[in-house]
């Protein structure tokens, strides 16, 4: 496989929205990615991700910035000149050709000798697991299958970069799960470097070797699956990877690996750092990491109690708004909706996070 | 960065090279121009030498000149002399003419407003030199001449240096291109005609007047043709929208037999010459026709309004039809169902649900008739009598009168209400608040009328459908009669003279309409994908342009082509090229409109995951797009063919002898009363259109995609 590293280097795109104003689609981001990496961007619809990811392909050109493949810069060359190969969210497939034109389209394209591109075609379609395939035409193909041979497209043609454009989106659970470790699967079994588009964070944790979590055109953590979900650089990346309470507190002193926290009349000692300097912190507590006990310092009132099965999830009204707390059998029966409780933290498990979104 | 530079300097290196290349050609060409015209002038001159000087302004009125003998004597034109002593080579010249020399000068005098080469020649008597006399020979054209290589070789310049920045800047040079060729094409072919017309009805004798306009809106005549137009248009679009509704109508929501046959029929007149039906009611109506002559012998014929409002609406209910078809179709029956089941009664229903819903198609359907109808000048030409419209009396302005002027600012006085009634339809259209789309049409039918109504319904549509028949029959009856309104009796001579005389029109239209049919639709289609798919500036401007031909009537864009492109810089009136123009720039909206309803209906992400495999954008499209839009293509092609062999209106200003129309070819022969010559020849044409309609229709049978009618 081909050692191919991208840079994005400042990357900016400004749109005009249909009454002329400049929206800044994304802003001034840089991010690279080394030979055989799987990088997600991630992040809610409309924070750049796609941009970014067309921008990589050559169908937006970007307002400021360089894409660099392999040190060489992209932004000028149009994307039929590009090496990138993209697997679209509605798969893109050439509905007027058979499974197998669809797959050779990009082999034809690069004038390869018939036998070689048969040969490639079957090759590809066996590691997609759809042998035998090629004279189907793409619409009796069910959605996870559509979706292999979109990829199956791609991959054929050994580009530098593969990208992914929320290609899961449109399968269901099951199928996407399963597609999932496909894609891991093959990702790796060729090794190829590529960049994904999700809005979906197992996803993203489950595939990536590297994750770009952006917001409103800009990037707002970039880190390994770990690093974005235990250490998140700020509210909005903890409350992004998961159900979080926060709750306000003051940093005490900050020792080599522990903090000192102050959360009313009472200290805590957090076994971890904050997860960035910050002039205000707030604890980030994972619905798993706060109890009701007889004397925790948090007032509140149980708003509402849902049975899940093997657990519950405890809503409670205080004094820092809603917090979700799991609550794990066996139930005390005394503690009913409408009830005045106590909740504490545990400390062992807590994040020491800055204040700030 | 440092790409970019090198591409600018790669840039301005290619640019001097093909300077000094285009230069050096431009020199080469210019001085080989004046050689010549050196030449020619210094043949003219030892002519003109040759003369005895006394009879030289008798010979030779148009040259000056100026001789002086060596013993001192001048003759009178010593003003020139002044002139020519300015010249630096004028000592040489001499010179030059005293060694038996012919010698002209390397700059050229100006004289009387004008410029002149002055040539030395020798005065011989006895074998002797015994003066020098200096001619001036007009050197206008050649400087002209020469002015015009200039500006040729700045212009090829000029497009050398876009297309090539296009090409070295351009991340798509091609779709650059293709954008820039479709703004000439819509700025030469649309608006520098229309331009050049308005202009010339403003103009005279180069001066600025209104005197043209103060004519055509004071003389009662015009302005009584222009209320004749408005007039039938309405009486038209209001017969074609009745007889449209009904039988769109009885097709969607009642259950009669021989549905097929009645929307058969309606869909025929579509695709038929305009002359044909007209015909027909010429042979049975007219003045000697077998109805009202052979029959019953009646006074009452059918030229005039009445005749007008019939042969229009037999050729424009469709229209009306298949509007009020989509518009019908698409509203749900169980609404009606549902009121019905409220306790409503049938003729209820019909007035507060089916009706209501129907009315903005009704609208439309009415507009677009009538602007077909105002528009239209094959009917009032053959039928109108003395009831003039404004379309054939704009016609008979250029070609009776020779009145361009008149002609033009008449025609453009049509554009007025064909406009109006253009826009107001695609507001009609766009604004869609009324129609409730469900996405499929329901295979059911509620029978909303009784069964009274419907056998009455039916009976109208029946009756309709049958007169079509008769219309059409009677055509091919006329191949075989002798003498129509005279001799009844069978003959095949009519066959024969008829292909004769008629051949080379017939070839003539097919050939031009083959040419054209490729061009307009791989344009459109081209078009439609720029609009669809392509952001660039004054893209809105652009769509405007392709589709205001739509609105204009063909009487104006044939007086338009004839005003722009009878002079320099293009004369193409009496080529093949501005007829088959013609018929590119008029279709091309329908076909635009087309490709681009296709188009939005197929997801972007396959264009692009095509040039996302390295297909760059010419490669989509004709590997990817035009496949997928292949129905909207083919009906673009059988549309613009259909269209190019029945076309009049325009046409009518654009043949010349070398390039006729088959239809002009069925008037004349009409306009003789040789009905037989016309009728075989407007059936060799129908056969033609269903002929190629039907093989390509089978072009996409074959595919798996839905087949599209052809809607004007």
């Amino acid at each position: 496989m081909k050692q191919v590293t991208l840079k994005i280097e400042n990357i900016s795109k400004i749109f005009k929205d249909y009454k002329g104003n400049e929206v800044r689609a994304v802003d001034n981001i840089t991010f690279d990615i080394k030979p055989g990496e799987f990088v997600t961007l991630l992040g809610p619809s409309g924070c750049g991700k796609t941009t970014t990811l067309r921008m990589i392909a050559g169908f937006e050109k970007p307002t400021n910035g360089r894409i660099l493949i392999n040190d060489v810069n992209v932004v000028e060359i149009p994307p039929w000149k590009r090496d990138t190969a993209m697997v679209f969210q509605s798969y893109g497939l050439f509905p007027h050709m058979n499974v197998g034109d669809n797959v050779a389209y990009g082999l034809k394209m690069r004038k390869l000798p018939k036998e070689e591109i048969q040969r490639r075609v079957s090759e590809i379609l066996r590691i997609v697991g759809l042998e035998g395939f090629e004279n189907r035409p793409p619409s009796s193909l069910s959605g996870g299958q559509q979706q292999r041979i979109a990829l199956a497209r791609a991959l054929v043609v050994e580009p530098s970069v593969l990208l992914f454009d929320e290609p899961l989106s449109n399968l269901d659970v099951l199928l996407r799960e399963q597609m999932r470790v496909e894609i891991k699967r093959i990702q790796k079994e060729v090794g190829i470097t590529a960049v994904y588009v999700t809005h979906d964070r197992t996803e993203a944790l489950t595939l990536s070797d590297k994750i770009v979590l952006m917001k409103g055109g800009k990037i707002e953590q970039i880190g390994s699956a770990e690093d974005v979900y235990e250490r998140p650089m700020n509210r909005f990346v903890a409350e992004f990877m998961g159900k979080i309470n926060f709750v306000p507190v003051e940093v005490v002193e900050i020792l080599r690996d522990e903090t000192i926290v102050k959360l009313k009349n009472r200290t805590y000692k957090i076994p971890s750092l904050p997860t960035a300097h910050s002039d205000s912190y707030v604890l980030g507590c994972r619905p798993e990491a706060m109890r009701i006990t007889a004397d925790g310092p948090i007032d509140g009132k149980i708003k509402t109690i849902v049975y899940m099965g093997n657990f519950s999830e405890y809503y409670v009204d205080t004094e820092y708004g809603e917090i979700m707390i799991k609550v794990n059998p066996p139930f005390d029966k005394a503690l009913s909706e409408g009830k005045n409780v106590k909740v504490d933290i545990v400390s062992e498990i807590v994040k020491v996070i800055p204040d700030r979104e | 960065m440092e790409e970019r530079n090198w591409k600018i300097i790669k840039f301005i290196a290619v640019i001097v090279v093909v300077f000094a290349v285009l230069f050096w050609v431009r020199t080469t060409i210019r001085n080989e121009f004046s050689r010549l015209s050196r030449e020619n002038s210094l043949e003219l001159a030892r002519s003109v030498a040759s003369v005895d000087p006394d009879l030289l302004n008798e010979k030779f009125p148009e040259i000056y000149y100026y001789i002086s003998y060596f013993d001192g004597r001048e003759n009178e034109n010593a003003k020139v002399s002044q002139l020519l002593k300015k010249l630096p080579d004028y000592e040489y010249g001499q010179e030059n003419a005293m060694y038996e020399e012919f010698y002209i000068s390397n700059q050229t005098v100006k004289f009387n407003g004008k410029e002149y080469f002055a040539i030395f020649a020798p005065i011989d008597k006895d074998y002797e030199v015994i003066g020098v006399m200096v001619q001036l020979h007009d050197a206008e054209n050649t400087l002209k001449l020469l002015r015009t290589i200039d500006i040729m070789f700045l212009i090829v310049f000029a497009l050398f240096i876009i297309a090539f920045a296009i090409g070295t800047f351009s991340i798509d040079p091609v779709t650059t291109y293709a954008i820039i060729i479709t703004f000439a094409v819509a700025l030469t072919f649309v608006v520098y005609p229309l331009y050049e017309a308005v202009k010339l009805t403003f103009a005279r004798t180069g001066n600025f007047t209104f005197d043209v306009w103060k004519t055509v809106l004071t003389e009662t005549s015009y302005l009584k043709s222009f209320g004749n137009s408005i007039l039938l248009g309405a009486l038209t679009a209001t017969v074609s929208t009745v007889i449209g509704f009904l039988f769109a109508f009885v097709v969607t929501r009642t259950t009669i037999k021989g549905k097929k046959f009645v929307s058969l029929m309606a869909n025929l007149p579509m695709i038929s010459p305009p002359f044909s039906l007209t015909l027909s009611l010429i042979l049975l109506f007219g003045s000697n026709g077998l109805i009202t002559k052979q029959l019953l012998n009646l006074k009452w014929d059918i030229y005039g309004l009445d005749g007008l409002v019939i042969s229009q609406t037999m050729g424009m209910f469709p229209i009306a039809y298949l509007t009020m078809l989509g518009v019908l179709e698409s509203i749900d029956s169980t609404l009606e169902e549902a009121s019905m089941n409220l306790g409503a009664s049938r003729w209820k229903v019909f007035r507060t649900v089916t009706l209501p819903l129907a009315t903005p198609g009704l609208l439309s359907s009415w507009l677009l008739v009538f602007t077909n109808s105002i528009a239209d000048f094959a009917n009032p030409l053959m039928l109108g009598g003395k009831f003039n419209v404004l379309s054939v009396t704009a016609y008979l302005e250029v070609t009776g009168m020779n009145r361009l002027d008149r002609g033009a600012a008449l025609s453009l006085l049509l554009l007025l209400p064909t406009m109006t009634a253009f826009y107001l339809q695609r507001y009609i259209v766009n604004k869609k608040s009324y129609v409730t789309v469900t996405g499929k049409p329901s295979g059911r039918i509620v029978e909303i009328v009784s069964p009274g109504v419907k056998k009455m319904l039916s009976i109208v549509v029946y009756v309709i459908a049958i007169f079509l028949v008769a219309l059409y029959s009677t055509i091919f009856m006329g191949c075989f009669v002798k003498n129509w309104g005279v001799d009844y009796s069978f003959t095949l001579s009519n066959i024969v003279e008829a292909l004769q005389r008629g051949k080379d029109a017939l070839l003539d239209t097919t050939i031009l309409a083959a040419i054209a049919m490729p061009i307009a639709g791989v344009f459109a289609m081209v078009v439609a994908f720029l609009f669809v798919r392509k952001k660039f500036p004054g893209k809105k401007l652009l769509q405007g342009l392709v589709l205001l031909p739509f609105s204009i009537p063909g009487t104006l864009i044939g007086i338009s082509y004839v005003i722009a492109f009878n002079k320099p810089p293009l004369i193409l009136v009496g080529t093949a090229a501005i007829i088959v123009i013609n018929y590119i720039i008029r279709e091309l909206p329908v076909g635009v409109e087309g490709g681009v309803a296709t188009l939005k209906q197929i997801d972007p992400s396959i264009e692009e995951a095509a040039q996302n495999l390295g297909a760059n954008p010419q490669t989509v499209f004709s590997t990817i797009i035009l496949p997928l839009i292949r129905p909207a293509f083919i009906s673009s092609l059988s549309y613009t063919f259909v269209r190019a062999m029945t076309a009049v209106s325009a046409v009518v200003f654009l043949v010349s002898a070398q390039w006729y129309h088959i239809t002009l070819q069925i008037y004349n022969f009409s306009e003789n009363l040789r009905f037989g010559l016309a009728s075989v020849l407007s059936s060799v044409l129908i056969i033609i259109i269903l002929t190629v309609f039907g093989l390509l229709r089978l072009f996409v049978r074959k595919s798996e995609y839905l087949e599209k009618t052809i809607i004007s």
